[in-house]
């Protein structure tokens, strides 16, 4: 695994405080959504089917502010949308390095060259680039030819330049697990920090509702992609995680995790459904019914999700919850063995 | 199936409840009738039904707002915006995918036979 041991620290320190003060329900992602405007149009994308005035607004830095100061996870997503478009970022960015957020800036790449100018390398600041796969299925996700080599371009100039560097990839129906280990070797070679995965999850608007995952499947993909893993491949995500998608764990989700702010407010429940909006990040967690969501719970929408949103926190506090856990992580990622 | 272009009518079969969570999932705009007549057109992005006082809340199609509009003030709710999640774009792409694949391949296909060499070498 290939998260830096100064990030390890802040989480775990993080978790533990959280358990010491006996904190039933703790966030552990912000999810910041500064607007929903993108310069791709994915067919397993839900996030950017909006009216051109909501595709038009974003908040502002110090509503950001505002939210990652009420949240107080120690980690910050910035998905979007394509945050690379957001006027501001570079502002945004620059306020969470001074205080000492670990930021993964979630951008398909398109802008990341000629943006690089606008950062300054950090342990805080790593670009998480969507990747979902060699270059015919990365561009076949994206729905258009050359973002794949975009990418790459954008990858190797922000190495080049010192920055930290992951992808992170969505894996559909379909997806070849020979292909997908050829791309953990491609990327390892172009000298990302590390990679994270995730099964797609069904939403209700995106318009490719026949190739996400369903759970049977996903343990299947996931065991033969990542069997044997390579001692190269470098997973910037909790193996516990990996384990849970491979089936040889069974983890109920955390929807509070990795809770999600943007322009309407803090979305209920989690990063994917969204059930309405809360003023408050308080309102958010005093006020769901959080027993209405997660697999136990019967609601068809998370029958099936497996989504690193919902169950990535589970692992997180695996980790921490017990000795067992702990060791069961210290030892896959002493080994490599998944 | 998009609601695009459905103006419901509240009556014994269609309860405002139910027209304000298919307006609350629709990705358009809408058109948000009034009991006093006035209208206003915008995003529904969040709904209250349970609150004390059940509400909707918008931003309109200049992008302004929010505005907080309570259901005891609504009389209907008009699916009047594009809906831009119809469509399948993903099938359309892998069609076109498709249809440039076979017409590289043809295309190959002939080149080969016009450069091989024949059995004679000719
Ligand atoms: S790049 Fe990301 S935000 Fe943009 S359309 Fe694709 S999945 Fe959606
Ligand atoms: S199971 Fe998935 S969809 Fe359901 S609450 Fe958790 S993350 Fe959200």
């Amino acid at each position: 695994m290939s998260v830096p041991v100064s990030q390890m620290y802040t989480v775990a320190s993080y978790v533990l405080q959280q358990k010491l003060r006996r904190r039933k329900r703790y966030p552990f992602v912000l999810m910041l959504e500064p607007l929903f405007r993108c310069n791709l149009a994915c067919a397993g994308c839900g996030k950017i089917q909006y009216p051109a005035q909501i595709l038009k607004k974003h908040l502002t830095v110090e509503q950001c502010l505002a939210a990652v100061a009420e949240c107080g996870a120690p980690i910050v997503s910035i998905p979007g949308g394509e945050p690379l478009m957001y006027p501001d970022i570079d502002k945004l960015v620059a306020e969470l390095v001074k205080l000492k957020k670990y930021i993964y800036l979630c951008t398909n790449a398109i802008l990341l060259k000629e943006k690089l100018h606008l950062f300054t390398p950090s342990k805080y600041l790593t670009f998480s680039v969507h990747m979902d796969g060699l270059r015919e299925e990365h561009d076949e996700a994206v729905c258009r030819d050359g973002v794949f080599d975009e990418a790459v371009e954008g990858i190797k100039a922000a190495l080049q330049r010192g920055f930290r560097v992951t992808t992170n990839t969505t894996l559909f129906d379909g997806a070849s697990p020979l292909r997908m280990r050829e791309f953990f070797d491609e990327m390892m070679d172009l000298g990302v920090e590390g990679m994270m995965l995730s099964p797609g999850y069904s939403y209700s608007k995106a318009p490719d509702q026949e190739h996400f995952l369903h759970e049977t499947r996903t343990n299947q993909l996931f065991s033969e992609m990542l069997s044997k893993p390579k001692r190269r491949w470098k997973f910037n995500q909790s193996p516990l995680f990996l384990r849970f998608l491979m089936g040889k764990k069974d983890f109920e989700c955390t929807p509070w995790g990795n809770p999600t702010f943007n322009m309407f407010g803090w979305q209920r429940p989690c990063y994917l459904l969204q059930e309405g909006y809360a003023a408050s990040f308080q309102e958010l967690m005093d006020g769901t019914k959080w027993e209405n969501y997660g697999k136990k719970s019967g609601n068809e929408k998370c029958r099936d999700c497996m989504v690193h949103c919902g169950y990535e926190a589970t692992a997180v506090d695996h980790t921490f919850s017990s000795l067992k856990g702990f060791a069961e992580t210290v030892s896959v990622t002493l080994s490599g063995k998944l | 199936m998009s609601f695009e272009g459905w103006v419901p009518q509240i009556n014994d079969y269609t309860s405002l409840r139910e027209v304000v969570d298919f307006a609350f999932d629709y990705r358009g705009n809408t058109t948000v009738v009034k009991r006093d007549g006035g209208e206003i057109v915008g995003y529904i992005f969040n709904r209250e039904a349970d609150a004390p006082e059940a509400f909707i809340q918008l931003f309109d199609e200049q992008g302004d707002g929010p505005f907080t509009i309570p259901y005891r003030d609504i009389a209907t709710i008009k699916f009047t915006g594009k809906d831009p999640a119809a469509g399948n774009s993903w099938k359309a792409w892998v069609e076109r995918k498709e249809k440039e694949r076979a017409l590289r391949a043809a295309a190959s296909g002939a080149d080969r036979l016009g450069r091989d060499p024949g059995p004679d070498g000719g």
